[in-house]
């Protein structure tokens, strides 16, 4: 054996020992930073959890507005044998669409009592309103003026009056302004100031999705929902023929 | 072994471009857990859009997902654990994709969700499912460089491991 050689081995056995070192390393790096992923995950997860848990333990206390019927999701107009259910948001644009289209139709069939309409108002839309969270707002204020006996000109008003989406949306002390101008009072303006019924509409918002329904306005008449073609806003028609049809 | 090959120009660039797909990635999950965390009634009803699970079980989901996107972005943003990192963003983007064909191949008209509390699109609005399944291939691409090449720069692991 030359002394180069000899030289030459232990530099190699240097070598083998350094890789072994370093992959000794790797492996250690591996499975601990393997194991703080799956903590960080499994901790954000149960953060996710916790925090739904309070949400639902206040919604749970929600006050649900008196005169609320369908498990006190809605407030019900008239007293026709067809009961038409709207699930509205009052921010949602279609909504006001289909108000200005088929209001003044529905509102003939509740004279002639033909139906019984159940208007649930949901909060679908709290992103569109800057943070102010004017869907959930503008439903409680409903929820309010119905316990009030104004249910039918609270929503016509707020509908005429309908923020443009993605804007901030009505302020409490305008919503409280439109309420005195269809003869809402006191208890009306304390009850949006309090948020009184703000947990109810998430609660009845969270219905209307447990029921499987996603968009504004669902109409449903007799239980069947009805749509234009291609799940299209229903046209004033076409709701009154869903009508006709479910009166038999 | 790396040592003994002489470095080509590409295996030079490969932590470069592994680096891009991490933080890309990164930034695909920060946003899209971002804009979802805050309105978990609104998450819980995209997913319950799907219509696949009862609601109840929709609402874990949607409240649990967020924070896990956050979260698995914020990892892959320090890179730590890159490799499985990456694993877990390629198995969350399936069952993202495999939710999107089955609400296509049901005729469903939902908003995906993907960057927004999603669910409902109402009238006038169709459901664009075709793009939404592109861009998911596409992040699913960025996943797989990072399974294939998971050593980037400026990244935790490197910096446990000793490298520059």
């Amino acid at each position: 054996m030359s002394k180069g050689n000899r030289g030459r081995d232990r530099t190699a056995a240097k070598r083998i020992v350094e890789q072994q070192k370093a992959a000794e390393r790797r492996r250690r790096v591996t499975i601990w930073t393997s194991v703080g992923v799956v903590a960080v995950l499994l901790i954000a997860g149960l953060v996710g959890w916790r925090v739904l848990a309070n949400q639902d333990s206040g919604t749970a206390q929600a006050s649900t507005p008196s005169v609320a019927v369908d498990d006190g999701t809605a407030f019900a107009v008239g007293s026709g044998p067809v009961t038409v259910d709207i699930y509205e948001d009052f921010m949602c644009p279609i909504c006001h669409e289909f108000e200005q289209q088929t209001g003044p139709a529905i509102a003939q069939m509740v004279t002639d009592k033909k139906v019984t309409v159940r208007y649930h108002p949901v909060s679908i839309l709290d992103r569109a309103s800057n943070g102010t969270e004017y869907s959930t707002r503008s439903a409680g204020a409903a929820a309010a003026a119905a316990v009030d006996g104004k249910f039918v000109e609270y929503h016509k008003v707020l509908f005429d009056n309908q923020p443009e989406e993605g804007s901030s949306g009505l302020d409490n002390a305008k919503l409280i302004e439109l309420g005195k101008s269809v003869g809402l009072g006191d208890t009306f303006a304390q009850a949006v100031n309090d948020k009184t019924y703000d947990s109810w509409a998430t609660k009845a918002t969270e219905t209307f999705a447990s029921r499987g329904y996603n968009g504004t306005p669902t109409i449903v008449v007799n239980g069947k929902q009805v749509t234009g073609p291609n799940e299209s806003l229903p046209t004033t028609e076409i709701l009154t023929q869903a009508v006709t049809a479910a009166a038999g | 072994m790396d040592l003994k090959q002489r470095p080509s120009r590409l295996t030079a660039a490969w932590p470069w471009i592994s680096t891009l797909a991490r933080l890309g990635l990164a930034a695909v999950f920060l946003i899209a857990g971002g804009l979802k965390v805050t309105d978990l009634a609104a998450s819980a009803r995209a997913v319950n859009a799907y219509d696949l699970m009862s609601y109840d079980t929709a609402k874990v989901i949607g409240a649990v997902q967020p924070f896990l996107e956050i979260a698995l972005g914020l990892l892959l943003l320090i890179g730590i654990a890159t490799r499985l990192s990456a694993a877990i963003a390629a198995v969350v983007l399936v069952i993202f994709i495999a939710g999107i064909v089955s609400a296509w191949a049901r005729g469903l008209q939902i908003d995906c969700g993907c960057f927004s509390k999603g669910g409902e699109l109402t009238g006038g609005r169709t459901a664009q499912y075709g793009l939404d399944i592109l861009r998911d291939v596409g992040f699913l691409a960025l996943a797989g460089i990072l399974l294939w090449k998971p050593r980037t720069k400026f990244s935790l692991d490197g910096l446990l491991l000793g490298e520059r």
